[in-house]
């Protein structure tokens, strides 16, 4: 009963959030997170209770309020030393809960071994690297490289250049997500994901999302993504697209056609049309921003380290290519032909070559 | 009168190499069509059977390369001899065997380069065969190794200008040696018979008519490596 009770009064927290009156939320968790939030508690023996107050304000949760979920905090809080207890997840995120506790992802983890209630956001708030991150915790990157590469050309790179649940979820399409990515120069590091600090210094202090968008129309053209991707070169910055299921489940079943290469190394007016470029934000999550619909990755072409088979292929190259083999097949074609009209001059002087 | 000779023009090692290469080459052109062009080519099933395919005839090309090259630089020491054009051969022989392919041979007039097996390539085939053993092979080579190992060796392909350069590139000299198929086969036909230029490819021996009155030729049996030659007198 008393679940039922706590599970509408959830309910309701999200309606209200929802619809406007959000920041009703604001003084409790204020309240709560002048404790949770405070560096002397990060520093003390009970950190694990802390709570970093700007990436928990930008999740929903924050929108929902602490108390939505610690509903029964005893008024001698915290001197009274009863632990309150806690919402399940399965409370408010039913659905979800009941698809996952059938995947063979189930038995191993629990929510909270992937989803920190404090810092979860929704994958399209998440960058790339911070998805796989989280799987990463449990399943040790070389030994993924080295199960995949039983069945899986260059493994390495797909690990390197995916999302785990791009190919491990029960979503039929994808999209397309670009990032920014950037390295200290001459550092010769790897590429990471360009934090918000680094782009608003690009634009002093103007929205980062100009940056692409140039007439701020909130729409990314091709033209304008073309543009971006030109400008970054020898900048020790690049643009990298990675496939990201279009809605994501937790599944974690494996589709057929994951198997099948193709599904991904092909080109052509169905595949790769849907993208978005995701921007950071100040509180470490992100924002995705809609690219006009077309061959997005074509414009990756222009990044030198970006190529994917069979899918970003230069038609001018095609072209020349194409010139040099029919270069080739045009002499014995041209030779042959009049090989056969003179065939006569070389009986006659018995002096076939 | 005339007679028949038979010269051993292509030493085993040689004939091994060239089939493990011609073999490889082919299925590098093939398989490499569908690696590129996965939307409108399937010819091996899955994508993953072309990249495997691929990648094990890049292989082997390579292994077959390396024995070619040790066999002519150290084993047979005729590399240079075989392969590079003299003076010459640049400034006149090159220019009387294009006038034989495009004209002469038109009107019946005779090859100006006799193959023998210390001279078998006339001056255009050693310039051209220059070019790809020296300079086409090894760069498909090159490339193709370092887009086999993207992840560990992206450093180096950023060096060398970054993946779509090099992508670029090997598909470039995979469209050469395409053509180069298609000449080269065509040209092997050209010799007294269409299977003239074959035979010696499979067996090691090259058929050739000559005057009687022509003076014979020793056999070599100092140099097996290069090829022996022996007469067979024939009416």
């Amino acid at each position: 009963m008393h679940l039922h009770t706590r599970s509408i009064s959830i309910c309701l927290a999200i309606f209200i959030a929802f619809t406007g009156t959000a920041l009703a939320a604001g003084p409790e968790n204020e309240k709560c997170m002048a404790c949770h939030g405070s560096a002397e508690i990060k520093s003390s023996s009970i950190r694990r209770v802390y709570i970093d107050p700007a990436r928990f304000a930008s999740t929903t949760h924050a929108i929902v309020g602490c108390t939505s979920c610690h509903d029964r905090v005893s008024s001698g809080h915290p001197g009274d030393s009863y632990i309150p207890p806690k919402a399940t997840c399965g409370e408010c995120h039913g659905p979800v809960h009941d698809e996952y506790a059938k995947s063979v992802h189930a038995p191993k983890a629990r929510c909270n071994d992937c989803h920190n209630p404090h810092d979860a956001r929704l994958p399209a708030s998440m960058s790339g690297e911070d998805i796989n991150r989280t799987c990463a915790r449990c399943h040790d990157t070389r030994k993924t490289i080295q199960s995949h590469a039983k069945w899986l050309p260059q493994a390495d790179l797909h690990i390197d250049s995916l999302l785990c649940i791009t190919c491990h979820t029960g979503s039929k399409d994808y999209v397309i997500i670009m990032s920014i990515e950037s390295r200290l120069p001459g550092s010769g590091t790897e590429f990471k994901t360009a934090g918000y600090e680094e782009l608003a210094g690009l634009t002093r202090g103007e929205d980062i999302r100009r940056l692409i968008d140039l007439n701020g129309d909130n729409i990314v053209s091709l033209a304008e993504l073309r543009a971006f991707n030109h400008q970054l070169r020898g900048k020790n910055m690049r643009l990298w697209g990675m496939m990201t299921p279009e809605i994501v489940t937790h599944s974690y079943q494996i589709l057929n056609n994951r198997w099948d290469c193709s599904f991904c190394h092909a080109s052509g007016p169905k595949a790769m049309q849907k993208s978005f470029i995701s921007f950071p934000e100040k509180n470490g999550g992100f924002t995705r921003l809609s690219v006009e619909k077309g061959a997005i990755l074509d414009i990756l072409y222009g990044t030198p380290d970006f190529y994917m088979l069979g899918t970003t292929r230069s038609t001018a190259l095609n072209i020349i290519g194409a010139l040099i083999v029919a270069a080739g097949l045009s002499f014995p074609v041209a030779h042959g032909f009049f090989r056969f009209l003179t065939r006569k001059n070389r009986k006659e002087s018995n002096h076939e070559a | 009168m005339k007679h028949k000779e038979m010269m051993y023009m292509t030493p085993l090692p040689v004939r091994i190499w060239h089939w493990l290469n011609a073999f490889g080459i082919v299925t590098l052109c093939i398989t490499g069509i569908q690696i590129r062009f996965p939307d409108y080519i399937n010819i091996f099933g899955a994508y993953k059977a072309a990249i495997r395919l691929h990648n094990t005839a890049g292989v082997v090309v390579s292994i077959s390369y390396m024995l070619w090259l040790v066999y002519y630089l150290i084993v047979a020491r005729s590399l240079i001899k075989l392969y590079v054009p003299t003076v010459k051969d640049l400034t006149s022989g090159i220019f009387r065997q294009a006038y034989f392919y495009f004209l002469a041979y038109f009107v019946g007039q005779p090859n100006p380069h006799h193959s023998t097996p210390e001279s078998k390539f006339n001056p255009m085939q050693k310039a051209a065969y220059l070019v790809i053993m020296f300079i086409l092979l090894p760069l498909v080579i090159a490339s193709g190794v370092l887009l086999m190992y993207v992840a560990p060796l992206r450093e180096l392909l950023m060096l060398l200008g970054g993946i779509k350069i090099l992508v670029g590139t090997h598909f470039l000299l995979a469209c050469c040696f395409t053509a180069f198929l298609f000449v080269h086969i065509y040209l092997a036909t050209l010799g007294h018979t269409p299977l003239a230029h074959f035979k010696p490819m499979w067996n090691g021996w090259e058929e050739e008519t000559v005057e009687d009155d022509a003076p014979e030729k020793t056999t070599e049996i100092t140099k097996p490596e290069i090829g022996i030659s022996s007469t067979e007198k024939q009416g």
